[in-house]
């Protein structure tokens, strides 16, 4: 038995029925990072020590036959954009190179709390800016489908381990598509929940209102299982929701799943249909894949959401411009890197923010401080806010008769390296399935439905604020029809 | 005078809350440096604010007690700058929506009440501390950093130094009344900076406004309005102008200077802070905040006149502290005569504080003693300078003042027989004061007076020291 | 038109510096917000009200006791320069 090959709640059982020990499984995924990092390039720092150290006191609980949590003995991977204790924690960016947190944010003490170990620190695109993870200052990090291909991003050394078996299950973040885009082009589940669900306290801000932690798996069961330990009010982060999130409990067996798909009624947004994929096979696969739900009882709808062709500049408008307030707080003081020459106030910030961060992220603050600075902001931020709303009155109106949207995740295949898609049409497309689901603060899950040109293709499932549930029971009941 | 100044006021105030305004960290002064931290007053990455009940609490006091609107839900804002004493690149404050709106406060002058408007009282939180030292270094200390502020903001309604003293004095009263601030302008707990311009009316012409910071006194502020009043005056009369600039007040030089300005581009992006979600405030909560104030000086001053048949400038002293007005009516209870009272606070009391540097919650004094003392002189136990002087060992001693009259034999002399004799013997001593008083010399009276009381070592009765004298006079 | 001008003032505010190059293409970039903001122009936006929080149930305030001060070794451990407890930086006169 491969250990590795194994979902994590396959291990978890193992772990529990006493066939297998944590010591064997960590040690297991410490010798698969060994061995695939230097194609992959998933990790930014590992925590090998302490993992294993943790695997012991695991074990030592199973022998004392104490009780043991939810993800007991698993490895799990955390974005390096999430701040673990005496953990470095880079950002992917040369400002945070050296930077190690004081403090563990809530998820990672969820994660703890609930027996499960860090093993290491993924790779992203610099401060979770970029879509392929080629903006990382400690360089790219390949697909591990195909290697000449990136991972999507910006979490995009997430989904790359948990595709090639470095862990079950990792942590992402997703602003714009960063969970979904990434779990799509490496063949993986990415879940990312409503916004509020898990605490953003200790996920260092991107575009703070946008911003939402997401899971990756193998299949649907991983990622909710990690969803199941991250989740929950926390009273330090002000935008937690208190409403309570049952945990979505999943039967073993999973014959069963195909029933949630009966009756469910799905809603596919015509705006969408008119802009079709460019990529006639990928369009193919999402029409199969409707065709699944419908063949499995669902009913489908076309629906419309009037102000999606405006998801996008209003995106973009927000994004940049809480970029360029959360951004200001590297400075080189405090920590961070700091410049060794200045001979000025403006000259110690100007060169150490100028040398610390790259030019994606440069490019970013730039337009959002152009975008709040004087005489603009009323009709650049705060009118995008008002259209914020509109777009999030669609989806309400669309959600109150529909259980489910179904679309692409991306309408292009994983691209290669350095090829970063010059057409600006075709990259305003690319983003265009995943950012308006941000913008509403939705949540939903991306999951493969097949591949083209040996590439991953996944299949985004959208549900209402809060019905994480029938967005997990509908992508059940289509990885069992597909499997 | 054709001239008119203009001045308008912005207060800084510390709240003396038990945390800091998002974070838990505790808000206290004077701890060693950087010990009073954490992720979140550091502005390390990922961390997140939250606001602080209490310190909300606090500032919708001070806004009922400066007559404020108080909104109904706390949007907080981003102001955008980069400052080294500024951990997050910006300072969480309030921009379109203060927490306060509107507002007065009213001060006494010779020609009646005036009124001073206020703009708003918002809430934001306060900055690190900066020290520069010999060596060429700047040093960071962030323990102040995130401590919760309200910034007052008056119109330009106020139109002399004085009246900006009698302002800042209201303020500063009223907020240590409601028990929101220590308002101790040395700690910096309270920071003003003044805005100021004058107009000549007769020829129509307007100085620019100078704003004046770095004031850190009272006294700092008035002397920087008079500075600036004639600095703006010269300037208009000699054809030329102020410039609408920021200059700090020069302690060691007595005038203001013009500041370095400050560097880098101000622009500072107002954008709202998506971290802090709006949070809605009741009108059950603010009428439940409203009932838990202690009465304003200014109507306690009213009760006092109208209950207690008080001057307007004694009511107005009484109620200059909380603790002062308590202690006064606490003495009522004991002895239902204000205006005696109210003498006695006013003068010795207020005297003996003053020349000991005590403020009233440093009497050792029990109210019930005071009111002893007092009935003591008024029911004749004692007459008034022995009274002073019983007073004067309260103060030291805190004993209380039957035993001070018994341990040291004061009570006084009132009996006419033990007092007959000691007035005989002083008369008969000094012959030359009868004649010279028979000739009209009403001083020596006052001598032979003195002569007596010294006699019976300050005890006797004064009134009935004077009716038998002139008695035995006359009988001579 | 987006003015060099105009580009070199938002870098100033940001505290970031560019090459000549690298101005020249921020001029196109901020012309690009520009049509963004031009596209979102167009929607009526009258009466409606601009979404601060996505939920409406985070009336949140704190109010308990706890929460650990970190210690001065931990507040400092990341900084390039400390001293007497403090975060040191040159003195820099303006």
């Amino acid at each position: 038995m491969e250990i590795t090959n194994l979902k994590a709640w396959e291990m978890k059982d193992k772990l529990f029925n006493k066939e297998l020990s944590s010591r064997e499984i960590i040690e297991a995924h410490l010798k698969k990072i060994e061995e695939k990092e230097p194609q992959i390039n998933a990790f930014i720092s590992l925590n090998k020590d302490n993992a294993l150290k943790e695997a012991n006191r695991i074990d030592e609980k199973i022998a004392r036959g104490e009780r043991l949590e939810v993800l007991a003995g698993l490895p799990v991977g955390i974005k390096d954009n999430i701040v673990t204790k005496n953990l470095r924690t880079t950002c992917a960016s040369r400002m945070l190179e050296n930077f190690i947190p004081p403090y563990d944010a809530t998820v990672i003490e969820n994660i703890k709390r609930k027996d499960g170990i860090v093993i290491g620190k993924t790779n992203l695109d610099e401060f979770a800016m970029g879509a392929s993870t080629e903006t990382s200052y400690f360089g790219p990090t390949k697909n591990p489908v195909n290697t000449g291909v990136v991972p999507g991003g910006s979490s995009g050394g997430s989904a790359a381990a948990v595709a090639a078996n470095e862990v079950p299950i990792a942590l992402g973040s997703d602003t714009g598509g960063s969970v979904r885009q990434p779990a799509s082009y490496c063949g993986v589940v990415g879940l990312k929940p409503t916004y509020g669900v898990v605490s953003r306290y200790g996920v260092v801000s991107m575009a703070n209102t946008l911003d939402q932690v997401g899971t990756f798996g193998r299949d649907v069961r991983d990622a909710v299982l990690m969803l199941n330990a991250v989740k929950g009010y926390d009273r330090r982060d002000s935008t937690s929701s208190k409403k309570v999130i049952p945990d979505f409990l999943i039967d073993k067996d999973n014959y069963n799943d195909l029933k949630y798909l009966k009756d469910i009624k799905v809603a596919l947004p015509k705006e969408y249909v008119e802009l079709k994929s460019s990529n006639k096979d990928i369009q193919d696969l999402f029409e199969k894949s409707v065709k699944i739900f419908e063949d499995n009882g669902a009913k489908i709808e076309y629906i419309s959401l009037p102000h999606l062709k405006y998801a996008l500049e209003t995106y973009y408008i927000i994004m940049t411009s809480e970029v360029s307030s959360n951004l200001a707080r590297f400075d080189g003081i405090r920590y961070g890197h700091r410049a060794e020459k200045y001979d000025t106030i403006t000259e110690l910030y100007t060169n150490s923010r100028t040398e610390g961060f790259g030019e994606e992220v440069k490019r970013r603050i730039m337009t959002g401080t152009y975008s709040l600075s004087a005489g603009y902001a009323e009709e650049h931020y705060k009118k995008a806010l008002k259209v914020r709303t509109l777009i999030k009155e669609d989806y309400d109106r669309a959600f109150a008769n529909h259980d489910v949207i179904l679309s692409l995740v991306s309408p292009i295949l994983p691209f290669g390296f350095d090829s970063m898609i010059k057409d600006p049409v075709e990259m305003y497309k690319a983003d265009l399935y995943t950012v308006p689901i941000n913008v509403a603060g939705l949540c939903s899950i991306s999951l493969p439905m097949g591949r083209v040109d040996g590439l991953p293709v996944g299949l985004q499932i959208t549900g209402d604020r809060f019905m994480e549930e029938k967005i997990i029971k509908a992508a059940l009941g289509y990885e069992r029809a597909v499997l | 005078m054709a001239f008119k100044t203009i001045v308008g006021l912005e207060i800084h105030v510390e709240l003396s809350t038990k945390h800091k305004m998002f974070c838990n960290c505790p808000n206290e002064y004077g701890a060693e440096a950087n010990t009073q931290t954490c992720p979140i007053c550091l502005g390390l990455p990922g961390a997140l604010p939250v606001v602080d009940k209490e310190a909300v609490e606090y500032a919708i006091r001070a806004g009922i007690a400066f007559n404020c609107e108080i909104s109904n839900v706390i949007r907080m804002d981003r102001k955008n700058y980069f400052y080294p004493d500024l951990t997050k690149g910006y300072q969480i404050s309030q921009a379109d929506l203060p927490l306060c709106d509107g507002g007065y406060v009213e001060i006494e002058l010779e020609e009646g009440t005036k009124k001073i408007s206020l703009n708003r009282i918002h809430i934001e939180e306060d900055t690190g501390k900066q020290t520069h030292t010999d060596e060429g270094l700047s040093l960071l200390d962030f323990n102040r950093c995130g401590v919760p502020l309200i910034e007052i903001v008056s119109n330009p309604d106020m139109n002399s130094a004085e009246e900006a003293r009698l302002f800042l004095d209201n303020l500063k009263d009223t907020l240590k009344y409601i028990g929101v601030s220590d308002v101790r302008m040395e700690e910096g707990s309270l920071r003003c900076d003044v805005n100021i311009n004058i107009v000549d009316k007769e020829r129509g012409l307007k100085s620019n406004i100078s704003e004046i910071k770095n004031l850190n006194s009272f006294k700092a502020v008035v002397k920087a309005i008079e500075f600036e009043e004639k600095r703006h005056k010269d300037l208009l009369e000699a054809g030329d102008n102020s410039e609408k600039e920021t200059r700090r007040w020069d302690e060691t030089k007595g005038e203001t200077v013009l500041m370095r300005k400050k560097f880098g581009a101000s622009d500072y992006r107002f954008a709202f802070d998506g971290d802090i979600p709006p949070v809605d405030v009741s009108d059950e909560w603010i009428e439940e905040i409203r009932k838990s104030l202690p009465e304003l000086p200014h109507h306690k001053k009213e009760r006092f006149m109208n209950s207690y048949g008080l001057s307007s400038y004694d009511a107005g002293v009484l109620t200059q502290s909380k603790e002062l007005s308590l202690f006064f009516e606490e003495i009522l209870k004991y002895i239902d005569d204000p205006n005696l009272v109210s003498n006695w606070i006013m003068g010795d009391v207020l005297r003996r504080l003053k020349e000991n540097e005590q403020e009233i919650e440093d009497i050792k004094i029990a109210s019930k003693d005071l009111a002893d003392l007092i009935i003591l002189v008024r029911d004749g136990k004692i007459n008034n300078n022995t009274g002073k002087k019983v007073l004067r060992e309260m103060f030291d001693t805190g004993k209380t003042p039957d035993l001070i009259v018994k341990e040291q034999g004061l009570v006084q002399i009132s009996d006419e027989g033990a007092l007959s004799g000691i007035i005989e013997e002083v008369l008969n001593n000094n012959e030359q004061s009868i004649i010279d008083f028979k000739n009209g010399k009403d001083r020596a009276i006052g001598f032979l007076v003195g002569q007596i009381m010294k006699a019976s070592k300050g005890k006797a009765n004064p009134q009935v020291v004077n009716k038998l004298l002139m008695e035995e006079i006359n009988k001579r | 038109m987006v003015t060099k001008e105009e580009v070199l003032h938002i870098a100033e505010i940001a505290m970031l510096s560019f090459s000549e190059e690298e101005v020249d293409i921020f001029t196109e970039k901020f012309q690009q917000v520009i049509d963004f903001v031009d596209t979102i122009k167009e929607v009526n936006t009258e009466d409606v009200e601009p979404t601060f929080s996505i939920n409406d149930d985070t009336q949140m305030l704190k109010d308990y006791e706890g929460d650990e001060v970190l210690t001065r070794e931990e507040v400092l451990q990341n900084t390039k320069d400390h001293q007497y407890g403090y975060f040191k930086i040159l003195r820099v006169v303006e």
